[in-house]
């Protein structure tokens, strides 16, 4: 049972801080689908950091220096969307897809080359980091504390801050709703999407490092991030967008997730003999009913998928 | 000594690709007045005005304010200098309240947070002292044109502006709201703020400018004082001829009940509250019905409700005798309605598509386009279309095969007035068929459908032009607020009774 | 003349996709040059040469009908996501409805017996309905054909990997060979393979592709339901007004695009060429590929055909590269590199109209010019 709140909990912080990088991107006024692609690459800057940090490494600081790798890798990455959806007015959807397909296949090449290097019989895409990730790990009994849930609390404050109490948030939403009037008034609207895509690269990231980080101790970056990006969309538009209720969106999700690790602990569960493999199905089958209830009366930021040219106003 | 201008722009050229947008146009604008920029669509007042706000470079010319030469390169330049602009379409966020909406891009804040309340109590202040009258919590949404209108001024005066302009303001107000506004706007002048009206209604212009500068097709006619001149002399100005208004016609002779709908109620897509209200009425053979009203009082949903983009949530329609009430919108087109629709580009044209496929966008599925199999018919398309660009002088540049998109607004107009009359209806409805076309392709327009009338066909037109609904309807039918709340004789009434029933002054019971 | 030409839009998009192709090796190439630069070059050459790097001619061909084997169902893939593009849908889930092809096609020719026609037609069935669940949520519930793609591509990967299990080896995780335990269900040769050094993958299955290529392009040009489908993916608002069943129409083509990808994996599985295996934690990059495939060809479903060789060309190519530096999966980093680039066609076409319009207008004035000198001359 206390596996199950765990998992559910890290599994949760992960949507939370992906489907609040989804909500800035939006609120900017860009659709984000390359989510799942920024995950993998913000897991893969995490991954090398652990991986190249010296032995004797102070636990603050591996926690540290991994979080900010794998901002910097995720912010980094999104930079490509931003360029091109808000530059050169890109079709975002096939962008985002690029930029998921992208990722899994740079960070393998980019692991695979370094694996080989190290030894030229290994050719697999898997990084170890069994000992730095303890540093993320707090015993309290049997339950296993991640600092992850503290990053996801922090950053749902911090975006329910920026989002409604500052000069920031008020001109980024205005960018998304009616980028005509952002312009009007002297916002300059390519520059709040850029800030917007790049606070969503940000919480990717985060969201990326923590995933590979829940339940494992070595990732395989050829899986990518098994359509986490999308969830955390499904999560997002279920939180209609709002902070706050994507909070909750995330941890209903994060249940249904942490189901399928841990569903052999309950005996009732294993006695109904049904197989795992539907409980990989589950968040999936769930994302597409609540998207099905919800879709039709959610309101989306009114101007999201458009790029902003100058020329129309 | 003192420049007398607020602000000058002297013989601007601004040049497009093909066009002379701007030739050589001068305009000054006195501090403390009223000035009036007058012009047809197209004549070049928009872009004038984004050359002033720097959305566009001139190519000649300079901008002077207070008599020293000033580079505008971007709005925010214009903000600097201190003009305001309220635009036609509202530049409000919807879900914002009027509060955040008038602070934005100026937000009062401490390290990036937002410090609200000083900028509501100057908000208040600045409400009181013009009679502007806003509630600065309210959400943009749910509040009415006329305070959305006020929320914009409210946002030029939070900025201290000295120098307004206002750009159609009066296009989504009713005869009161004008009232209003126009005293607003007496109110700031007099305060010694410099207004510029853009407008082409020469009676708000007589009604409330000091002076007035004309445009007409690019060029700079001149400036008058308006108490010097007259309506017929600024209406030479603008058009360069006396045109006749007026609309020929004979009298109607009305037949029998083409159109019967009977307690239509339609939901609305923006708000709880239901867009069309139980309204009943009827439209017969041989007669043209004008629904008169203020955009957004239900028209557009009204249309919807008819043609069956949106369906009714009680109430039947009857055309001809058969209840469709709930047919699918090509039922109702092969039974004899045909539709120009309110937004041609939205609705009307498929822009991608060759102006030939446009033309058979609601019969391509005839056997005479659309071969047994399944597939289509190039040559008669071909032919079919040819003929109708040559009946209704649609212009184009490669004929048949031009994308609808480069195409000009009256001539893809007119391709959709010649698809829809050619379907040979026995009801024609169309919404503001004439919305941002020049003189010619109005009268144009206007003749196609007395046409129709007199060829025996109903006509039901919606639209919120008092001239043309003065002009061109046998009948016409006022809804305010989602009802029909009055039924007048266009021979009869004046712009004054029509104005009282449109702004929901003045109600009669109808059942028409 | 040139300048008519450049206007056309075929052409533009036959040089936004040559300019996608070198870009994209090139910055390929670069990333290489930054992991390992000794081999990068001859890693780009072994890509592009694919069986090339056999020196003998019937090695060459025989790896040639390989790539070609792959090609066909790339190409149903890349077909279904143009067929959903044109109505204006984005059918990412068609990675999940080849999955859905491959799934039907296997378990009817092992479990059943089936023959390879029967369980084409199941593939069909399967991957249509996996579109069709697709089109009713975006037809009913409004939700976005992208995110309910995703979700179904997973859902079908684990529905496959539970079905196929009960038709695997005992001893692997692999799916058993169709051509020991169903021949019947292999797909007809027709003594195509002997074009290609007596390749027994090389079956019907390739111009089985190219013809459905052709009725796409037929479809889309000549027919009554391409007009619609194109008007309804050009302006959905004025396909409801002219009356045209949007909903309907959005559910028919998801069906189709789905029946289309379903096709590609039973195109694929029915060869022998792969089996399915079923421990399989991602899904397979084909559909993704399609995705390249359907851009690269300029939306163009003749443009297609040759893109998908391409995409499957360079993809087989990847198999070619020194593995002591590089890994296969660097032809996946060019090909959603080559993606990433499509997105900026449009850009691209911009690009070129602009140049044209700025190189007529310099004309026109020096025209003018040599006018009013001629002009001056005579005075």
């Amino acid at each position: 049972m206390l596996l199950l709140v765990q998992y559910t909990l890290i599994f949760a912080s992960v949507l939370l801080l992906v489907a609040l990088g989804g909500c800035f991107s939006e609120h900017s006024g860009v659709i984000n689908l390359g989510l799942e692609g920024i995950m993998v690459i913000g897991a893969l800057g995490g991954a090398l950091m652990m991986r190249y940090l010296p032995a004797g490494t102070s636990g603050f600081m591996i926690v540290i220096l991994t979080l900010l790798a794998a901002i910097v890798f995720g912010v980094a990455y999104s930079a490509l969307l931003a360029v091109a959806s808000i530059n050169f007015k890109a079709d975002q959807t096939i962008v985002g897809t690029a930029l998921n397909m992208l990722g899994t296949a740079g960070a393998t090449v980019l692991v695979k080359a370094i694996n080989t290097a190290a030894n030229p019989d290994d050719v697999s895409s898997t990084i170890q980091y069994i000992e730095p990730k303890k540093a993320f790990i707090v015993n309290i009994g049997s339950f296993e504390f991640n600092w992850f849930m503290v990053v996801a609390v922090i950053m749902l404050i911090f975006a329910y801050v920026v989002l409604y109490k500052t000069k920031f948030g008020l001109r980024l939403m205005a960018c998304g709703e009616h980028p005509q009037a952002a312009d009007s008034v002297g916002i300059d609207v390519h520059k709040m999407r850029w800030a917007g895509v790049l606070i969503s690269g940000m919480l990717g990231g985060l969201g990326g490092i923590c995933y590979i980080l829940a339940g494992v101790s070595e990732w395989k970056f050829e899986n990518g991030v098994a359509g986490f990006g999308f969830l955390a969309l499904a999560v997002m538009i279920f939180g209609q967008w709002k902070p706050t209720r994507i909070a909750l969106a995330a941890l209903l999700f994060g249940f249904f997730r942490a189901l399928s690790n841990v569903y052999f602990g309950f005996d009732w569960l294993v006695s109904l003999n049904i197989p795992g493999s539907v409980y990989n199905m589950m968040p999936y089958i769930i994302s597409l009913i609540v998207l099905a209830l919800t879709s039709q009366h959610s309101r989306a930021p009114k101007a999201e998928g458009i790029p902003y040219d100058k020329g129309m106003r | 000594m003192e420049s007398p201008y607020a602000i000058e722009m002297l013989h601007i050229t601004k040049r497009f690709p093909g066009i002379i947008a701007n030739d050589d146009i001068t305009l000054q604008l006195k501090r403390g007045e009223i000035h009036a920029l007058l012009g047809e669509n197209g004549a070049g007042k928009s872009t004038l005005m984004s050359v002033l706000f720097g959305l566009y470079q001139a190519e000649e010319g300079v901008i002077k304010k207070d008599g020293k030469e000033v580079q505008i390169k971007d709005p925010n330049d214009a903000n600097d200098l201190g003009i305001g602009m309220v635009h036609q379409h509202f530049k409000l966020v919807e879900c914002f309240t009027v509060l955040d909406n008038i602070i934005l891009g100026v937000e009062p804040s401490k390290h990036g947070f937002l410090q609200k309340k000083e900028a509501r109590e100057k908000v208040l202040a600045l409400s009181e002292k013009y009679g502007l009258q806003v509630d600065p919590d309210a959400l943009i949404e749910d509040i009415t044109v006329g305070m959305q209108q006020r929320t914009e001024i409210l946002k030029m005066l939070y900025r201290d502006n000295e120098i307004l302009i206002f750009d159609e303001p009066t296009a989504v107000l009713t005869p009161q709201e004008i009232e209003e506004l126009m005293q607003i706007m007496k109110n700031l002048a007099a305060e010694g703020k410099s207004i510029l009206f853009i407008s082409h209604k020469l009676a708000e212009i007589m009604a409330v400018a000091d002076r007035c500068t004309v445009l007409r097709k690019g060029k700079y006619i001149g400036t008058v004082e308006t108490k010097n001149t007259t309506m017929e002399q600024l209406s030479a100005m603008m058009v360069g001829r006396n045109v006749n208004f007026h609309v020929e016609k004979k009298p109607a002779h009305p037949g029998e009940v083409i159109l019967d709908v009977e307690g239509m109620t339609v939901a609305s897509k923006v708000h709880k509250n239901d867009a069309v209200k139980n309204v009943s009425f009827k439209v017969r053979a041989g007669e043209i019905v004008c629904i008169a009203g203020i955009d957004g009082n239900g028209q557009t949903e009204l249309v919807y409700g008819l043609s069956g983009l949106e369906p009714l949530k009680s109430g039947t329609i009857t055309l001809m005798g058969k209840d469709i009430t709930n047919a699918s919108i090509r039922k109702r087109s092969t039974s004899g309605m045909s539709h120009i629709p309110e937004d041609r580009h939205k609705h009307g044209l498929v822009l991608d598509y060759p102006l030939e496929y446009n033309l058979i966008l609601q019969r391509y599925f005839e056997p005479q386009f659309t071969s047994k199999a399944g597939f289509l018919k190039r040559p008669p398309i071909r032919e079919y279309a040819n003929r109708l660009i040559e009946e209704y002088d649609v212009r184009s540049g490669q004929g048949a095969v031009t994308p609808a998109r480069a195409m000009s607004g009256g001539n893809q107009q007119k391709a959709i007035i010649a698809r829809e009359i050619d379907k040979d209806p026995e009801l024609l409805i169309a919404v503001q068929p004439t919305r941002g076309l020049d003189v010619g392709a109005i009268e144009f327009v206007h003749k196609q459908l007395v046409a129709q009338r007199d060829a025996g066909k109903a006509v039901l037109l919606v639209s919120l032009e008092l001239d043309e609904v003065m002009d061109v309807p046998d009948r016409i039918l006022v809804m305010y607020e989602g009802e029909i709340v009055g039924e007048l004789d266009p021979k009869t009434t004046t712009q004054e009774e029509l104005g009282l029933y449109m702004a929901g002054a003045k109600r009669d019971e109808v059942k028409a | 003349m040139k300048k008519n030409l450049l206007k056309s839009d075929a052409v533009q998009s036959l040089i936004a996709s040559f300019l996608c192709i070198i870009l994209g090796l090139l910055i390929g190439f670069i990333v290489l040059l930054f992991i390992n630069p000794t081999g990068a070059w001859d890693a780009i050459v072994a890509v592009m040469k694919n069986f090339l790097t056999y020196s003998r001619a019937n090695l060459q061909m025989k790896n040639f009908g390989n790539t070609l084997v792959k090609t066909a169902p790339l190409l149903m893939c890349a077909l279904s996501v143009l067929f959903a593009y044109k109505v204006g849908l984005f059918n990412i889930g068609a990675a999940g409805q080849y999955v859905a092809g491959v799934c039907a096609s296997i378990y009817a020719a092992l479990a059943w017996g089936w023959g390879w026609f029967p369980c084409m037609i199941l593939a069909i069935v399967f991957g249509a309905a996996l579109g069709a669940v697709v089109g009713l949520l975006k037809a009913y519930c409004n939700v976005n054909e992208v995110i309910s793609g995703i979700m179904l591509n997973w859902i079908g990967l684990y529905l496959t990997n539970m079905l196929l299990t009960k038709v695997k080896e005992s001893t692997s995780p692999y799916t058993l060979h169709i051509k020991s335990a169903a021949p019947q269900a292999l797909l007809p040769g027709l003594g195509l393979g002997a074009l290609f050094n007596n390749n027994q993958y090389v079956t019907i299955a390739i111009p089985l592709a190219i013809i459905a290529a052709i009725v796409i392009l037929v479809v889309l040009e000549k027919t009554k339901f391409g007009y619609e489908l194109k008007a309804t993916g050009n302006n959905k608002n004025a396909a409801k007004y002219a009356g045209m069943a949007e909903k309907r129409n959005i559910i028919l083509t998801l069906i189709i695009a789905g029946a289309l990808a379903g096709i590609g994996g039973a195109l694929l599985y029915l060869t022998d060429y792969e089996q399915w295996q079923c421990t399989q934690t991602s899904v397979p990059g084909m559909g993704f590929n399609g995705i390249a495939a359907t851009f690269l060809g300029g939306l163009n479903p003749i443009g297609t055909i040759f893109a998908s060789y391409f995409i499957q060309h360079i993809t087989s190519g990847g198999a070619y590269v020194d593995k002591t530096m590089y890994c296969s999966q660097i032809s996946d980093l060019i090909s959603s590199i080559i993606i990433y680039l499509c997105g900026f066609v449009l850009f691209i076409k911009y690009a070129i109209n602009q140049g044209i319009a700025k190189s007529e207008e310099k004309k026109l004035q020096k025209e003018k010019l040599a006018a009013a000198e001629a002009k001056g001359g005579e005075k």
